[in-house]
């Protein structure tokens, strides 16, 4: 066990440190900019693999807790924007057309930066926390927890894109200032902000690391595998599960404020059903009980996603080769990437194993068959 | 009066389309537990199926049904027996397995036939429109909820009265049981799956004069009818029927108080809070565990 811990600390830490020193490498904006997009991305799949992977809640809705991050920072970026694009007294300009006349209050606080990235954490994981505590409070698992979370997802999605004097509507808000700390500012095409995302998906990475091999984090997997003997040990399993989904919005609420500094805007796609079901794929391919799989897996298949989708040859079929690629892997590989891996590293080194670790290599072969 | 007759039939419309596409996917999930999220994309596929039946062999609506149910009939029989068939024992993969299929149609129907949005012409026989009460409704309309109530005659007759739907009710029960009595299931699952899909197509045709017909249509028929079925109850076809006629008397309700939009957010948080308080479904009893 204490050999299996150091060996993914030094392949967590090797990740870090290739994402880190990337730049070195490349010093075109553009690309910077797009690598970045991917950093992102993978810090959503690691919030996933958390709720997903260690807890076994199915959450099709992670793009809403996305989704609130972005329209935080989108928020508090808009105020900031120079006159010319937000019309009389700082009024973003989608509102002066909407024939708003005065900020509504729920903006009000955005103008301030430190209470937007506060409410970009919080908010996500206050919304987690009351669906949390509603879906398990109740006792409510599996197919039908999954369910609830979409279909919130799709009510909060209707809800923004009907509000458009407070929310930009269908086109979310656009014509967004650059975000600023102190000196610093992070043009989205700089090395600058992708330091930023790869700092906080290493920091996501290892805090969540950390919760997995918590006693919390054990005790979580213990109610993936079996829910009722962890209930009947006396521990208090909504708790539990209501406290990882808002870990895991939390994450993935930090996410959005990135990806809208990054994208530099916010729309109503990123709480959407497509992106949230695209979130499940890169972690079910990476291989949902691996977090840096997860990681790896959204890296990957939004790589993949963006090279074909710029070849010519491929610009029409791409969609049509990743939904193929991925039934194989959900029929063939239900661990994804990361289970894939750990069998193969384990055939290598089997001779130096137990026996009783062989008896496992064996099931998990089973179960790929 | 007449206006509430003619709420009254907006409601039982919106009933009859959100039936017809809850049908097929209430056969397959209530026998096989597939949780199947291309279900959209097949009733995409009937609709697109009766566009070219239609454009390119200038056949009425009407007529194309059969070969309709037929294609979509077969397009599930393969589908189950290539993917399906291997997951019956992972359910939650299911969910993840059909996206993928679901993405693969869109994208191929997006390449053969483009992705503008396609009409389909309602049969000349039943475009006129009739008045009930005062109230006028339009006759292809309801011509589409006699066919949602005949193809749930249809299916409950299959189910309760049929050696087909006899073995049907006891794989439901207990698989392995019926099993070691001689029912083949694997057959019986290849049959329900592509039955759905035949319905499902049905669906997608007896719709598309109504609506437009595009790539990305059936997106939001998934949720809506997983909607329906889940607040019916996963194995009652009565609980299905019901739930549709109430979120389609409730969502014509609501758009009429507010609009569309609000009325569709409504409609989703009741069913949200009804699942959380009665997960078997509002019309069930009792639940395969």
């Amino acid at each position: 066990m204490h050999g299996k811990t150091t060996t993914q600390l030094a392949l967590y830490g090797a990740f870090c440190l290739a994402i880190l020193l990337a730049p070195l490498v490349v010093d075109n904006a553009f690309l910077l900019n797009k690598y970045a997009r991917y950093l992102v991305l993978a810090i959503v799949a690691i919030s996933l693999s958390l709720s997903w992977g260690y807890a076994g809640i199915l959450n099709l809705g992670q793009a809403a807790t996305f989704g609130i991050g972005s329209y935080c920072m989108a928020m508090a970026l808009k105020l900031k924007t120079i006159p010319v694009h937000t019309g009389p007294d700082g009024l973003p300009d989608f509102m002066v057309w909407n024939n708003v006349t005065e900020l509504p209050w729920i903006w009000q606080p955005f103008h301030s930066l430190p209470f937007a990235v506060f409410a970009g954490i919080a908010l996500p994981s206050l919304f987690a926390g009351l669906i949390g505590w509603f879906i398990f409070g109740g006792r409510i698992t599996g197919v039908y927890a999954a369910i609830i979370t979409l279909a919130v997802m799709v009510v909060l999605n209707l809800v923004i894109v009907d509000q458009q004097a407070y929310t930009g509507g269908f086109n979310g808000i656009t014509d967004l200032a650059q975000f600023e700390v102190g000196e610093v500012a992070f043009d989205a095409y700089s090395a600058s902000t992708y330091y930023l995302v790869a700092i906080c998906l290493a920091l996501t990475l290892f805090l969540a690391l950390v919760i997995t091999k918590s006693k919390v984090g054990l005790v979580l997997q213990a109610i993936r595998d079996q829910e009722e003997r962890v209930r009947f040990f006396g521990y208090d399993v909504a708790r539990y599960k209501t406290f990882v989904f808002m870990v895991s919005a939390g994450i993935a609420g930090i996410a959005g404020m990135l990806y809208t500094i990054v994208m530099e805007f916010a729309s109503p796609t990123f709480l959407s059903v497509p992106l949230s079901l695209s979130i499940v794929i890169w972690v079910a391919v990476g291989g949902r009980q691996s977090l840096l799989g997860a990681a790896i897996g959204a890296l990957i298949v939004t790589g993949i996603q963006g090279a074909l989708s710029e070849s010519e040859a491929f610009l029409d079929t791409w969609t049509l080769i990743m939904g193929g690629l991925f039934v194989i892997v959900v029929l063939v590989m239900p661990k994804g990437l990361a289970g894939a891996g750990e069998i193969l590293a384990r055939r290598i080194f089997s001779s130096q194993r137990s026996s009783s670790d062989r008896a496992e290599v064996g099931s998990a072969v089973e179960r790929l068959s | 009066m007449d206006l509430i007759v003619s709420q009254i039939l907006t409601g039982l419309s919106i009933a009859s389309i959100l039936m017809l596409i809850a049908l097929g996917l209430a056969i397959i999930y209530g026998v096989t537990g597939v949780i199947n999220l291309a279900h959209g994309e097949v009733v995409m596929l009937g609709a697109y199926c009766a566009w070219v039946l239609q454009t390119q062999f200038g056949l009425s609506l009407l007529v194309s049904l059969v070969p309709i149910f037929a294609l979509l009939f077969v397009f599930g029989w393969i589908i189950e027996a290539v993917i399906i068939r291997h997951l019956y024992d992972r359910p939650l993969d299911t969910i993840l397995a059909t996206w993928g299929i679901g993405v693969m149609a869109q994208q191929a129907v997006r390449l053969l036939a483009g992705g503008e949005l396609r009409y389909v012409e309602m049969p000349p026989s039943l475009s006129s429109s009739i008045t009930i009460f005062g109230a006028t409704e339009s006759s292809y309309r309801l011509f589409v909820l006699v066919v949602a109530v005949g193809l749930f005659a249809l299916t409950w007759y299959i189910y309760r009265k049929t050696s087909f739907g006899l073995k049907l009710r006891a794989i439901t029960q207990n698989r392995s049981v019926a099993s070691s009595f001689g029912v083949n299931s694997a057959r019986i699952y290849r049959q329900t799956f592509a039955f759905g899909a035949g319905v499902a197509g049905l669906a997608g045709a007896l719709v598309s004069p109504l609506k437009s017909v595009s790539p990305e249509m059936g997106t939001s028929y998934v949720v809506d009818a997983f909607m329906v079925v889940v607040l019916g109850g996963v194995q009652s076809l009565f609980g299905t029927m019901a739930s549709s006629a109430i979120l389609g008397e409730l969502s014509g309700l609501l758009a009429f108080f507010s609009n569309d939009t609000i009325a569709k957010a409504l409609v989703l948080l009741l069913i949200v809070v009804l699942i959380r308080f009665r997960p078997q479904g509002l019309f069930v009893t009792r639940v395969r565990s």
